[in-house]
């Protein structure tokens, strides 16, 4: 069940670019309001302990997979019978389908604020979902390849920070560490939404060349990202007060304003034209995993389960018309996506040591 | 009736003969000169004595009757020595008339040889084969075509090609089902991995040194008779923007031309539809004094910005399609007139902006600078898709196509191997020669794509020498 012809295999460097381009999505453009709300001027400390907390995980995924032969789905089937571990998995298809929509909603809801205000959710939405549905039927070799491209060209836009350093003022960042401990810790659990994605790779180990060499690409990708947000929580802490901060629902956005280039006067448009490739292939993902694991556990092709879950995220994202409606399933996502990664995931490592230690073998 | 049987009678030995062929195919001169002599005047007593005495190399006895049809179809003569007899003597006497070696029309280069492919695919071996004189340069010889029979021929150097891709070539080839093959054009949209894609996949040059090159490389060439053309596979992106004179030049030089290209390639693609975008949607991305110069020149337009850059580009390539039809003289005139009289009357008339013609036409000059044809031709037609989704959803529908152009790029595949090359999946060795060339002794092995079966070309160490100073 694991095993993945060579052809369609990638090679394990672009573990790297698909973990980075996964965890960097729409959450990027306003983090820095909820975790400051929390921690305050020491948030970037929560960003660099949930960057922390990720590699652990890694290393307990990857011991998983490979308890598993690289078959995650196999594991949940073997621990707990065919049942009970089909019902698990489909809750698994489910989260990644429902982080497709959020996804893609959350983006449209960010154009239709700062671009076209009148532009219709369910005619972009369609679009996108098609151009989804173009990449996905193309197998995992489309997709990564995707994912190589919506890192590398949107990349440039590391460059445009370098317009805010001119407004910034470090010293707002001192004096460290005078929050309470709890404090930053709460801000690092909410600080998990953003970094999540890479529980992907659960799903498309089997499609990696010598699988077991990729875990140091993943987590040269989580140290990439990590440092990536922090960087960038530092700046944006420096750059607004913290009052300011809580006025602003997409800091990220608003930094962009300060950008001037002598041909283009508003740059946070390019920003979000370019933003469309970033969050494309995390769509792609949540769409070819879900629709991945409804194809191992039910007798369906996988063409036909990606089209079924396409239309489902379709009409997901009529449903959610404005911005506290955003933000509840954002928050769903956040919690469910915490609480498999951070306490099932566990578990299911301490369940699988035990059997293994009880049978010998799982 | 041009198929004609003549009788004649030897001098010495007094035997008739029956000579059969078919007159337009046969060249009178050489058979006046090179065969009839030895006919006539020879003593002989049996056929194999005349093969045995003709000058001709290519003369051997034959009695399968589909041979003998086919070979006088050729040009062949077909001497017997009684009528009725099944078995005689084919002898070569083929006309062969063809262009003399001119320079290349469409790969043209200031510096390096200027000999360029014709029809006749016996003197493009030719062509070849002197510049690769070694016993490894495999020629692989077919028919194709029910009706034309046309010969292609499958060049590889043996040692160096990947079998695989060429097993590939030669399969596809055995594949083809067709009645008239004209032209190499044909085989390529017959056995492209992705028919119903527009950009193309493989290469196709009348350059004998730019196959003599690639060869080298790894990568397998189809030539086919009665085509200048030059099909090279498997290829990538990449190489359709690289013009062989790059070779020719500097290699700092040659990789400036070359992100010019690319540069212009881009602006080519994306000007017209970022035009449409920020004047429809995105005005505020200008900065002042250019919004100004943009209204003064809309002032008196009355159409959307969508119109009259669909007005404009339409007008180019109906300027573009009549140039390509019209007899040289007439055409020179027409294009002066249709370029600028159009132009600038259309301004005048107030049916198009002035800075929107500026665009237009760079754009069109910068989609000239493609050194393959065809895949200038992908660029042309990739704006327009780029204008409609501009005019839907401004920056965002550009950023939008161009991520269905990506995917589609990223579907392609020639020969078997990824279109994407060196940039996906990332072979960062092939990377010195794609958007960039590095300088000769950096080339020593070859590209991973073509997975050759010897990487190495040259000794780098020797190549390259080390001195210290004042040595």
């Amino acid at each position: 069940m694991a095993s993945v012809a060579e052809r369609l295999q990638v090679s394990p460097f672009m573990t790297f670019f698909v973990i980075v381009s996964m965890q960097i999505g729409v959450g990027v453009l306003g983090f820095q309001r909820v975790i400051a709300k929390t921690a305050g001027h020491d948030a970037w400390i929560s960003v660099l302990l949930a960057g922390a907390s990720s590699h652990l995980i890694l290393i307990v995924l990857y011991w998983l997979l490979q308890q598993a032969d690289g078959d995650f789905l196999l594991l949940h089937q073997r621990l707990f019978g065919r049942w009970v571990g089909g019902a698990l998995s489909s809750l698994l298809a489910l989260y990644f389908a429902a982080m497709a929509f959020v996804v893609l909603r959350t983006y449209i809801e960010v154009i239709q604020v700062w671009m076209f205000p009148d532009l219709k959710t369910w005619e972009f939405s369609l679009a996108f979902l098609f151009l989804c549905l173009y990449i996905t039927v193309g197998g995992f070799r489309v997709v990564v390849g995707i994912y190589f491209f919506c890192l590398i060209i949107p990349s440039y836009l590391l460059f445009t920070f370098w317009f805010v350093l001119d407004y910034t003022d470090f010293y707002q960042l001192l004096p460290i560490l005078d929050h309470p401990p709890s404090t930053i810790v709460k801000a690092a659990k909410q600080m998990t939404l953003t970094m999540l994605g890479y529980e992907t790779i659960l799903l498309f180990y089997p499609f990696i060349k010598r699988g077991n060499q990729s875990a140091k690409w993943a987590h040269a990708a989580l140290l990439t990202t990590t440092l990536f947000y922090a960087l960038l929580t530092v700046l944006t802490l420096a750059y607004f007060s913290e009052k300011q901060l809580q006025r602003q629902i997409w800091p990220t956005l608003t930094m962009w304003k300060m950008v001037e280039l002598p041909f283009i006067e508003r740059f946070e448009y390019i920003g979000i034209a370019n933003w469309l490739l970033i969050i494309l292939p995390n769509v792609c993902l949540g769409l070819w995993c879900s629709s991945r694991i409804c194809k191992q556990l039910f007798p369906v092709r996988q063409k036909t389960a990606l089209l079924v879950i396409a239309a489902i995220c379709f009409f997901s994202t009529l449903l959610i018309h404005d911005r506290k409606e955003v933000d509840f399933v954002n928050t769903i996502l956040n919690r469910v996506g915490f609480y498999f990664l951070y306490i099932w995931i566990p578990c299911l490592a301490g369940i699988t040591y035990i059997v293994k230690k009880v049978r010998g073998n799982v | 009736m041009d198929f004609q049987t003549k009788v004649y009678r030897n001098d010495t030995s007094g035997l008739y003969l029956w000579v059969s062929y078919i007159k337009p195919m046969v060249d009178i001169e050489t058979v006046a000169r090179s065969i009839f002599p030895y006919l006539f005047h020879r003593p002989f007593s049996s056929l194999e004595d005349i093969r045995q005495a003709l000058p001709i190399d290519d003369a051997y006895i034959s009695s399968d009757p589909n041979d003998v049809k086919a070979k006088l179809l050729e040009g062949y003569l077909f001497v017997r020595l009684h009528e009725t007899d099944e078995t005689g003597l084919l002898i070569k006497a083929q006309k062969t008339l063809e262009r003399t070696l001119t320079i290349p029309e469409v790969e043209f280069s200031v510096v390096g040889p200027k000999e360029s492919f014709i029809e006749s695919l016996e003197t493009n071996l030719y062509l070849l084969r002197k510049r690769i004189p070694i016993d490894r340069l495999t020629v692989k010889m077919t028919r194709v075509g029910t009706l034309s029979k046309t010969k292609v021929a499958v060049v590889y150097i043996d040692g160096i090609a990947n079998p695989d891709n060429v097993q590939t070539v030669l399969q596809r080839i055995e594949q083809v089902e067709f009645d008239e093959m004209i032209d190499s054009s044909y085989i390529v949209q017959i056995i492209s991995d992705n028919r119903h894609s527009p950009f193309p996949q493989l290469l196709d040059t009348e350059r004998p040194d730019r196959v003599a090159a690639v060869l080298a490389e790894g990568k397998v060439a189809i030539m086919v008779d009665g085509s200048p053309h030059v099909l090279i596979g498997p290829t990538t992106l990449v190489e359709f923007f690289s013009s062989f004179e790059d070779y020719f030049l500097n290699w700092t030089i040659a990789s400036f031309f070359r992100l010019i290209r690319l540069f212009s390639v881009t602006f080519s693609i994306l000007i017209t539809p970022i035009y449409v975008a920020t004047l429809n949607y995105h005005y505020e991305l200008i900065p002042k004094d250019l919004l100004g110069t943009l209204i003064t020149s809309r002032r008196e337009i009355p159409f959307p910005p969508i119109l009259e850059v669909l007005f404009l580009e339409l007008t180019i390539e109906l300027l573009r399609e009549a140039g390509a039809r019209l007899p040289t003289k007439v055409g020179q005139t027409i294009g002066i007139v249709g370029g600028i009289v159009i132009g600038t009357a259309s301004v005048e008339a107030g049916l198009t902006s002035n800075v929107l013609l500026i665009l237009v036409a760079l754009a069109a000059l910068a989609s000239f600078t493609t050194p393959v044809y065809k895949i200038g031709n992908t660029i042309r037609l990739m704006r327009f898709p780029f204008i409609l989704f501009a005019e839907m959803w401004g920056l965002l529908g550009v950023a939008f196509c161009f991520c269905i152009v990506m995917t589609h790029l990223l579907y392609l595949t020639s020969l078997g191997r990824p279109f994407l090359a060196p940039l996906y999946p990332p072979r960062w060795r092939d990377l010195k020669d794609a958007f960039i060339r590095l300088p000769f002794t950096s080339q020593s092995k070859r590209p991973e794509t073509l997975r050759t079966e010897q990487p190495i070309r040259f000794n780098r160490k020797k190549a390259k020498e080390k001195r210290d100073i004042d040595e």
